[in-house]
């Protein structure tokens, strides 16, 4: 086998010549050993480096004899086929396999690498020695991070407030929409419409309006009129001022008290004595006394309650007659043997736990009370709180009682007395003439004797203005009575939220001797358990405890 | 003068440390102090006013990959980094603060996560600024990484030349030994600070093996080490002078082995400076973009 060995000599400025020599055998030894047919003098040459043969025209098995391989086309390696075209370097040796010429059956072509390329190699060679040098870089994932944040923490979100449809499909793909914006929990009352944030965010970059609050929120009582009242803090307040969502439960009712001692004080003469309110700043030290709703009645009849100033011995005029202390005795002496009263006998919570409901005759008073009218008919009673019944149910009792005799009393006439068995003559005319007559005069006796002898009187101020005329209800009146109801008009008082307590403690009935006694309870009396927002060892007690912001019966918000 | 080394912790007598944590105070009274109608959130006026300085303080802590790249400051780099890391250090508390201590699953939450590992990804920056520089002057022996690399190449050199004088097979040893130290590589190899000995070596095995199922012509070729394949050598008999040679030999390849060692530390050491940074900063333009975006959407909902 002939082969080719073709010598580069560089001989500087770039110019280059060739020297070929022919070698004869299958295989090209090369290495640092005198018999190599590559000859290389280069240390890092082995005696016996490599050896290549030849496979037919253009093919090469390039095999290492050392240990350390030999570099094929860059690539370490033992054994290789290669094609022409392929390089293998050996120390500062590179040898390039040749399509063979004509005449020869395998070529090489063997240049010195020069220094340059000698550092070249080397450079290529070299793995990175710094972080700068590898595939990781601080640049490119800056920029991507950088955007991927902006456009799925602002840009895609916001595109959903602008287009909803878009929004639905993103919500639909658990990508993020606005719902991603929400800083915290809604109010219970506020989840259902949730997860539109434009039901309330109407506008971008603006607060929400209160015209989205009263949509929904429609019949909610304003707190002054801000015409009348000309205090900035009441014109300008909007809905978010005081109920922020996204709080949970604890933002949407503001119970601060500067919410209402910022304007409550000295407002008489803020609101140019619009205001007649006095100023109220801390419940503790700044508060006046409390007005309640003495009952009172216009001439008409309905109750009127007078908004009347709470002062020592004030006395309230609820129609009735009662003394508490009396009624509170134990062991009073009912028709059913013993009893001891006590408040709930009378005084029950309504089911709001708000107030108390009315007092009833018929269930509370009944028992002891009884309405009988007549010795000879104890089971009889005339009704209650009907007073032309009464009177009718007395007319119509005497007329039977007249007509059917034996009515033993000694005042009747001796017909009506006299017990009438079947077959008897029935009365004559004249007989029924006297008989009914005696029975009208007994009833109006009766009567009398009902409304003011016996038992309306006992409790009620009964009067008979018109006199006895012949009046349906003989011309009877009954002053009307309030007992129960509410007392504190401009706050909140709930019995339910003090049922730790007993009635004692705030109301004194066992030392009321009479009805106008007034038994509701003072400031003092509060102030003994409440104080202001910073409630020391008190219960602490913000204006919003007892009283309301939207507090006006007159104006609506949607009306501002 | 102060024999005390100044770090970037204790620059200009602690200053930043100091004023990071006046800030911080201020900070906490005011947050104590403040007693909002409604529970401590971003939306109350300290809420604000906490926000604003956490963003500022972000965008002046961003302002410092500008500063570091200027060299015409007049402040000194290293007070620049101390009063990085302290106001850094410092916005946790901040961030905390304007928050109300509330989290969600929502893009804010999102926002103080990435800035929050962004600021540890800094802490173990400043662990590692103030660890290594030591370490890395006490490995390279007060010479530089090229003077060890040159040495490297030179005991190559002798080692080929007195190899050559013994046998042609221990000469072929210590050329695949010089092939086989390779320093440097990808980012793993940098941090683990392996001289890819190892791994050039089990490619080289591999081939090995197939070589002398084929080729039976095997040597002391089965140790993969070598210092191990010369000691064979030496075991199998050899003159005295060449056993001298060898032993001469095995010192000097001794001697690179631990050179190599060293550079690769030396080039661990580097990485462990370095690698932090590529979470740091991709991480802290990230938070940027969610500042921007949490301040946009705060206000987009107002």
């Amino acid at each position: 086998m002939r082969w080719l060995i073709r010598r580069v000599l560089k001989q500087g400025k770039g110019a280059v010549s060739y020297e070929e020599d022919v070698h004869f055998g299958d295989v090209l030894s090369i290495g640092r050993a005198a018999d190599q047919a590559i000859f290389l003098s280069d240390i890092r040459a082995a005696l016996n480096h490599a050896r290549v043969t030849s496979q037919g025209p253009g093919r090469y098995q390039v095999e290492s004899l050392i240990l350390a391989g030999i570099r094929v086309n860059g690539e370490l390696t033992y054994a290789t086929t290669v094609g022409a075209g392929a390089t293998v370097e050996i120390a500062s040796t590179r040898i390039v396999l040749l399509d063979p010429p004509r005449d020869f059956e395998a070529a090489v072509e063997i240049s010195a690498l020069d220094k340059a390329e000698q550092e070249a190699v080397k450079a290529k060679r070299a793995k990175p020695t710094s972080l700068k040098e590898t595939w990781i870089g601080k640049r490119f994932p800056s920029w991507v991070l950088f955007l991927l944040v902006l456009v799925f923490g602002l840009l895609l979100p916001a595109a959903t407030h602008f287009i909803p449809p878009l929004g639905r499909v993103i919500a639909h793909s658990g990508l993020p929409t606005t719902a991603s914006w929400n800083p915290g929990p809604l109010d219970a009352a506020h989840r259902f419409f949730g997860d539109d944030c434009k039901q309330c965010h109407q506008t971008p970059f603006l607060t929400v309006r209160d015209d989205a609050c009263t949509t929904c929120h429609t019949r909610m009582a304003a707190h002054a009129d801000p015409a009348r009242f000309n205090l900035p803090a009441l014109g300008e307040a909007r809905c978010g001022s005081c109920h922020q969502d996204h709080l949970g439960l604890d933002g949407m009712v503001n119970t601060d008290q500067s919410l209402c001692s910022d304007c409550h004080t000295d407002l008489k003469a803020r609101t140019k004595d619009a205001s007649q309110l006095a100023d109220a700043t801390d419940f503790a030290t700044a508060h006046p006394e409390f007005r309640v709703r003495l009952p009172a009645w216009d001439a008409q009849g309905a109750f009127a309650p007078q908004l009347t100033r709470l002062t020592p011995g004030l006395k309230e005029n609820s129609g009735l007659k009662f003394d508490h202390a009396l009624h509170l005795k134990p062991d009073l002496n009912a028709p059913s043997g013993r009893r001891t009263l006590d408040c709930a006998t009378c005084h029950v919570p309504d089911a709001g736990g708000l107030a108390m409901k009315p007092v009833n005759f018929e269930t509370m008073c009944h028992d002891c009370h009884t309405l009988g009218f007549d010795t000879f008919a104890p089971d009889r009673q005339v009704p209650h709180a009907k007073v032309a019944e009464v009177v009718y149910m007395l007319d119509d009792y005497y007329a039977k009682r007249a007509l059917e005799g034996g009515y033993t009393e000694t005042s009747a006439p001796g017909f009506v007395q006299q017990r009438r068995r079947p077959g008897d003559q029935p009365l004559s005319q004249q007989e029924t003439i006297e008989a009914l007559s005696w029975a009208r005069n007994k009833s109006r006796q009766v009567a009398d004797s009902v409304f003011t002898g016996r038992a309306c009187v006992t409790c009620h101020t009964v009067t008979r203005p018109s006199g006895p005329a012949n009046v349906p209800g003989g011309g009877w009146q009954i002053a009307p009575v309030r007992v129960a109801g509410i007392w504190y008009g401009e706050a909140r008082f709930t019995h339910a939220k003090h049922s730790t307590m007993n009635c004692n403690d705030c109301h004194k009935a066992a030392e009321s001797k009479t009805a106008t006694d007034l038994l509701i309870p003072d400031l003092a009396n509060c102030r003994q358990c409440h104080a202001g927002e910073s409630g020391g060892s008190k219960v602490a007690s913000t204006c919003i405890a007892c009283h309301r912001y939207h507090q006006s019966v007159t104006l609506q918000l949607k009306q501002l | 003068m102060n024999a005390r080394h100044e770090s970037i912790l204790n620059h200009a007598g602690s200053r930043w440390l100091w004023i990071s944590l006046g800030l911080s105070l201020v900070s906490l009274i005011a947050y104590a102090w403040h007693s909002p109608s409604v529970p401590p959130n971003g939306g109350t006026w300290l809420g604000y006013t906490l926000g604003t300085i956490a963003g500022l303080l972000i965008l002046w802590l961003m302002f410092f990959g500008i500063r570091k790249r200027s060299y015409s400051g007049s402040s000194s780099l290293r007070g620049w980094l101390s009063a990085h890391v302290y106001l850094g250090t410092t916005l946790i508390l901040i961030a905390l603060l304007h928050a109300g201590f509330q989290v969600g699953w929502n893009l804010h939450t999102f926002f103080l996560v990435l800035m929050l590992l962004v600021i540890f990804s800094g802490f173990f920056g400043v662990y590692c600024y103030l660890r290594y520089p030591t370490l890395m002057t006490r490995n390279r022996e007060s010479a530089t990484r090229s003077n060890m690399l040159e040495e490297i190449a030179e005991l190559d050199q002798n080692a080929l030349a007195l190899a050559d004088g013994i046998d042609p097979k221990v000469h072929g040893v210590v050329l695949r030994s010089i092939q086989n130290t390779r320093l440097g590589g990808g980012v793993l190899t940098q941090l683990r600070a392996r001289d890819d000995s190892d791994a050039a070596l089990a490619g080289i095995r591999a081939a090995l093996a197939a070589r002398e199922k084929s080729n039976q012509a095997a040597t002391g070729a089965k140790s993969g080490q070598t210092i191990f394949a010369m000691v064979d050598f030496l075991a199998s008999g050899t003159n005295d002078r060449q056993a001298e040679a060898l032993r001469k030999l095995i010192d000097l390849l001794s001697r690179k082995k631990s050179l190599a060692s060293r550079v690769a530390r030396d080039i661990q050491y580097q990485a462990l400076m370095e690698i932090w940074l590529y979470v740091h900063v991709p991480l802290s333009f990230a938070t940027v973009a969610a500042l921007f975006a949490h301040v946009v959407s705060v206000f987009f909902y107002w």
